[in-house]
């Protein structure tokens, strides 16, 4: 009476446990299994209960390392966690399990009973392994990718230095012709060689901003700060375009606020932006146009303002020209006028001060603004 | 008396280029296209200065500098290292050596004497 509610208790337990579940007896005979047991794999009632487990579903439960667990490891622990077992179903297919098991000796009777729970855990592991994979690649990828970057910034190197060495010698060269050092020249001749002259300039001015790009993109460019004095520094930018200002009958005007501060930033790459900017906007303004700076202070920052009345741009190119190399062709600019990557380059490099850079347009023939700011004080490591 | 000068260059073109240079502001020229025969010229002549590549077929410019630094009679000769590379990581190596000093290609013409003629003295 006392066993047969026992054994009642157990089968309502068993029933509403979700996982597969086997109650073995001593001779690894199965007593009852759990529902889900039969659901998960595909085995029907009446080839189950009263057979031995080896033989389940035509001898498929004969697994070498579930014997391992039931007749060696079983009878010396009492119990067992987690013990991961994979098996091949022919009806199922290819299972990862986790089995956990535990002995109970019954206290009437000598015998003892089994109970055997377990997990199907096939998907979780097939998700884990994804995982496990997708890690690794992303691991390969990340060195595959710090290698290229050093590879890139290895062959900038090399290349600077191979491009240098020719350009030497046709602007070494060229440049003392131009001089008339061993003797006069026609002026034709002269004409030529200053072609030659400013050619490899130009040349020599891409080689550089290339490589200051890449720089920047590698991380590599370093900042030399020192406080600068920026009403004197905006005066003397001015001066620097004062010629190619006077030549094309453009006027220009410089608002300099009165309190407008010292900025700790790196001279020479606060020039270049500058100038940069200034440039463009003599360039791309048509004789009898207007440029112009503006700076102020704005909070913990100084905002400069480039702007000119001349050929502006077009809506859909507003992001093109921060890409490097893209020149609208206008009636006012010759090819040889620029690189195409002072742009993109100034924007870097305001970044790398912790500042922001943006071009507005009204449109073609509408003339064009850049904005940017500096921060007064670069933030302690707060320096991309 | 004419101040001498020793260029040392495998390129030629630049060698020649550097040498002219010189000789139109007056030097007495000295030129070697590897490392060896600079530093056999070096002994021999002890110029006032020595103008020298970074990249030489037979050494580095800077092992060259060093050699020239241990032996005593070539020890204090001001060198002026010209060299394409403007990295960074391509100076390193002449840091430290004494008495010398870093140009970069592509030369400036119309100071590179000058720039010469201040470092000696």
């Amino acid at each position: 009476m006392e066993t047969a509610r026992t054994g009642q208790i157990f089968e309502d337990i068993i029933e509403t446990i979700r996982e597969p579940l086997l109650i073995l007896d001593q001779d690894l005979r199965v007593v009852t299994v759990s529902r889900s047991f039969y659901e998960v794999f595909k085995v029907k009632p009446e080839e189950t209960v009263g057979q031995l487990i080896y033989d389940l579903g035509n001898k498929q439960w004969d697994i070498p390392r579930l014997r391992d667990l039931l007749e060696k490891i079983l009878p010396e622990n009492d119990s067992f966690d987690d013990y991961e077992v994979e098996h091949d179903f022919t009806t199922i297919g290819k299972r990862t399990m986790l089995l956990n098991a535990r002995q109970i000796e019954r206290r009437m009777g000598k015998e003892r009973i089994i109970l055997l729970a377990i997990e199907d855990i096939t998907e979780r592991k097939k998700i884990e392994d994804g995982l496990e994979k997708t890690h690794e690649e992303l691991k390969e990828l990340t060195t595959e990718l710090k290698r290229a970057v050093q590879v890139k910034s290895e062959f900038l190197a090399n290349m600077s230095h191979e491009l240098r060495t020719p350009l030497n010698s046709i602007i070494g060269f060229s440049e003392v012709l131009y001089d008339e050092t061993f003797g006069p020249l026609k002026e034709k001749q002269r004409q030529y060689v200053n072609n030659v002259l400013t050619s490899g300039t130009h040349l020599l001015l891409l080689i550089n901003q290339i490589l200051d790009m890449a720089k920047v993109e590698a991380g590599k460019m370093k900042l030399v700060l020192s406080s600068l004095p920026m009403k004197s520094l905006l005066n003397e930018i001015s001066l620097l375009v004062e010629d190619m200002v006077g030549k094309k009958k453009i006027k220009m005007l410089l608002e300099i606020a009165e309190d407008l501060p010292n900025i700790e930033a790196d001279d020479l790459k606060v020039k270049e932006i500058l100038y940069n900017l200034i440039s463009n906007a003599v360039k791309f303004t048509p004789e009898g146009g207007k440029i112009g700076m503006r700076a102020k202070k704005a909070d913990s920052e100084i905002e400069i303002v480039v702007w000119d009345t001349g050929v502006g741009i077009a809506s859909e190119n507003t992001d093109k020209i921060f890409e490097g190399f893209f020149r609208v062709d206008t009636p006012y600019s010759r090819l040889t006028e620029g690189t195409g990557l002072g742009l993109p380059l100034s924007k870097k490099l305001v970044e790398l001060h912790g500042g922001k850079l943006s071009v507005e347009s009204e449109g073609i023939n509408r003339g064009t603004s850049v904005r940017f700011t500096l921060p007064i004080y670069i933030k302690e490591g707060g320096v991309i | 008396m004419k101040k001498t000068v020793l260029v040392v260059d495998d390129n030629t073109n630049n060698l020649m280029l550097e040498k002219d240079l010189l000789d139109v502001a007056g030097f007495e020229v000295f030129v070697a296209e590897n490392a060896s025969i600079a530093i056999v010229i070096a002994r021999k002549e002890k110029p006032d200065i020595i103008i020298l590549d970074v990249r030489l077929p037979d050494m580095r410019g800077s092992e060259a500098a060093r050699i020239l630094r241990q032996d005593k009679e070539t020890r204090d000769i001001p060198i002026i290292f010209v060299t394409a590379s403007v990295m960074p990581e391509g100076r390193e190596e002449i840091e430290g050596i004494t008495n010398s000093r870093f140009i970069g290609k592509p030369i400036n013409t119309r100071t590179f004497a000058k720039e010469v003629s201040q470092f000696i003295s």
